[in-house]
């Protein structure tokens, strides 16, 4: 089952005489349970292609389905619904709310989901039990390694279960050994049957994919087995 | 994401910047505290005015003057019997709109108790109807009946004040029965009025466990009688306090009878003459009446005119219309200010927050979540600037209090507070609403790239 399929998808940025084509023509079909990296120089329309895959943006033209559903010219209400239930991001500098705990952190998506707050302390601390960060529920992102708060933003990722889980450079902030760690928790997550988008430049990082997808100038130039 | 888990997020914010908080409500603080300090204010004032009015008769209560006769009756004015009680009995007789009729008259005379002192005091001689006129209210004993009136009686009704004097040793001892002499003439206590206070002062002097009238701190009614200025330190119902009533009969054969002119007692001069309407809604209606009356037993004649609280009444109200006006103004102006104060901090701290906002985009919120998130702040912040100012403005009155202590105690009401606090929570809310349309239009993408 595809949890992302793209056909023809064009973004063009700015109108006028020189218009910009971030994606140009890109046709990516995505089924459950695989391991994606998404790689390409800056420039490439990566970034773009992960807007669109993540329901932040929708294609100039193209159709575009996420989890089933067709958003190539959803409304705002309706993507922010995708996102909260369908996609999980993780970002590169974390993007955890420094005023939150981390137990309110993990929470934050169920907030815009409607749980209750019992359900929502109880789902929060089974996400938390899938990084190994159970022991530190209470501290504030300040308080953690770069590492743990990458591990923190993993389990905001997987608190709602989502079909889809759109990884951003996450290693790009953090040392060897706790990129390291991360990696292996994807595998992890892999390994228990989920679907993961992992946007990268760095060659190392994507060969953990099974398999890899490069783009150069908006097309996909190469895409297979890693 | 509900209303409430907005107000949750705005507290957080707040306890996480209190002093930033503190400054931003601080105009809403000092508008609300201005708005209760003004609505304390006018209430007092009209709460005292009110007192007064009612304890001079309230609007019912209908003087007849004595007038300027006009001038193509000027020749004839000797005719006119002036008033006389022949006016109070027609008045009486004739009384479709008018309920009670009052005639007194009066003088000044020396009491002294045996048992205690011996005073100088204005006695006035009355009907039954001066307990209701008057509104008089009867601690113990009786007033003046119409058994009285009719056998001419030698009993004598006190005011607080008087019974106080006569006996001042025994304050709390109940004088009815006893006997004083009236000008050298026996006379047997049947009753003592109430003592009449402010609402105020009656509930300070509860407070205090006292109940000794002199005790009292009592204002005068300068605004409310247009007399007492300068903030006398007074008892403002000294002249009710302070009664000797008798009945008008016992007066005239006492008093009256014997002096110099000697009319019969039907046609003896009255000092006053006051009458109680029935139904306010028969105002006019009972005025002119009053008026035919008097015209016929005055023969024609009009030298006479009607005091009646009606002008009183408009100008205390267009007064206290400006007072509360001007000083609604004031306040006013300064909750926009405040309001401004809150739209300027909510916008700098959405600019501060653009990552945040971001990123809750990004897990999925909704726009109209993101609205309600920064409203909320904004609207807690209103309420809270608003029961700030609430205490603000009590400090202030006492303040003010203490500074110039007033005639006429600030008075908190209810509804003053309802009114202030629902003021801060508008403005609370009004100023959250552009901050809060400019957050929820953010781009989650640009807003996850903020630095």
């Amino acid at each position: 089952m595809a949890v992302v399929e793209l056909s023809g998808v064009h973004k063009i940025y700015g109108t006028g005489p020189d218009p910009v084509a971030a994606l140009d023509g890109v046709d990516l079909r995505i089924d459950a349970g695989e391991y994606v990296a998404i790689t390409g120089t800056s420039g490439s329309g990566k970034s773009t292609l992960m807007h669109i895959v993540g329901c932040l943006d929708t294609p100039t033209s193209g159709s575009v389905m996420i989890a089933g559903e067709d958003i190539s010219s959803a409304r705002t209400d309706r993507l922010a619904r995708l996102r909260n239930r369908s996609i999980g991001f993780v970002f590169q500098s974390f993007n955890l709310l420094p005023r939150l705990d981390v137990q309110k952190n993990i929470e934050l998506p169920l907030v815009y989901s409607g749980v209750t707050a019992r359900d929502r302390r109880n789902r929060a601390r089974e996400a938390a039990e899938k990084v190994n960060l159970t022991t530190r529920l209470t501290h504030r992102p300040s308080e953690l390694s770069g590492g743990q708060c990458q591990r923190v933003a993993i389990a905001r990722a997987l608190v709602n279960d989502p079909a889809l889980i759109l990884a951003d450079e996450p290693t790009g902030n953090l040392d060897s050994t706790n990129g390291a760690e991360v990696l292996r928790l994807f595998d992890e997550l892999h390994a228990s049957g989920r679907t993961i988008v992992l946007v990268t430049h760095d060659p190392a990082v994507a060969a953990r994919a099974g398999r890899r997808v490069e783009l150069r100038d908006g097309r996909v130039i190469r895409d297979g087995r890693t | 994401m509900s209303w409430f888990a907005g107000l949750l997020i705005g507290l957080q914010e707040i306890r996480e910047h209190k002093f930033r908080s503190f400054l931003t409500m601080l105009g809403v603080i000092l508008g609300v505290a201005s708005l209760l300090a003004m609505f304390g204010l006018t209430a007092g004032i009209a709460s005292s005015w009110r007192t007064t009015m009612q304890q001079m008769g309230g609007l019912e209560r209908i003087g007849v003057i004595d007038a300027e006769v006009s001038l193509e009756l000027a020749d004839l004015a000797a005719l006119s019997p002036g008033r006389t009680l022949a006016d109070a009995e027609a008045l009486r007789a004739s009384s479709r709109f008018i309920s009670h009729v009052s005639p007194e008259m009066q003088t000044g005379a020396t009491l002294s108790a045996t048992d205690g002192a011996t005073i100088t005091g204005r006695i006035t001689g009355a009907w039954p109807d001066n307990l209701v006129v008057s509104q008089h209210e009867v601690q113990s004993g009786r007033f003046i009946t119409p058994l009285d009136v009719e056998r001419g009686s030698r009993v004598v009704v006190l005011g607080s004040t008087a019974a106080r004097d006569l006996w001042p040793s025994e304050p709390e001892a109940d004088r009815v029965g006893r006997t004083i002499t009236i000008n050298g003439r026996p006379f047997t206590v049947a009753g003592i009025l109430v003592h009449y206070q402010r609402e105020e002062d009656r509930q300070r002097n509860l407070r205090r466990g006292s109940t000794s009238p002199g005790s009292q701190r009592g204002g005068s009614v300068s605004l409310a009688g247009g007399r007492g200025m300068g903030g006398a330190r007074r008892d403002p119902f000294q002249w009710k306090n302070n009664s000797i009533i008798v009945p008008l009969t016992t007066f005239y054969h006492e008093f009256r009878s014997g002096t110099e002119d000697a009319a019969p007692l039907a046609m003896a001069k009255i000092d006053q003459l006051n009458f109680r309407v029935r139904d306010l809604s028969h105002f006019r209606e009972a005025l002119d009446e009053a008026s035919s009356v008097l015209r016929q037993a005055h023969r024609g004649i009009d030298d006479y005119g009607f005091d009646t609280r009606e002008d009183w009444f408009d100008r205390m109200e267009t007064s206290l219309r400006a007072t509360q006006l001007s000083g609604g103004l004031i306040a006013g102006v300064s909750l926009l200010v405040g309001g401004i104060g809150i739209a300027n901090i909510m916008l700098a701290s959405i600019a501060q927050r653009v990552r945040e906002l971001g990123v809750r985009l990004a897990v999925g919120a909704r726009r109209r979540d993101i609205f309600l998130q920064i409203l909320a702040e904004s609207t807690v912040i209103g309420v809270l600037g608003g029961f700030l100012g609430l205490g603000a403005g009590v400090l202030l009155l006492k303040l003010l209090g203490a500074i110039a202590p007033m005639d006429n105690p600030p008075v908190v009401e209810l509804s003053a507070i309802l009114i202030s606090v629902g003021f801060a929570t508008v403005v609370g809310v009004l100023s959250g609403l552009y901050p809060a349309w400019r957050a929820s239009n953010l781009d989650p993408i640009s807003a996850l790239r903020y630095e």
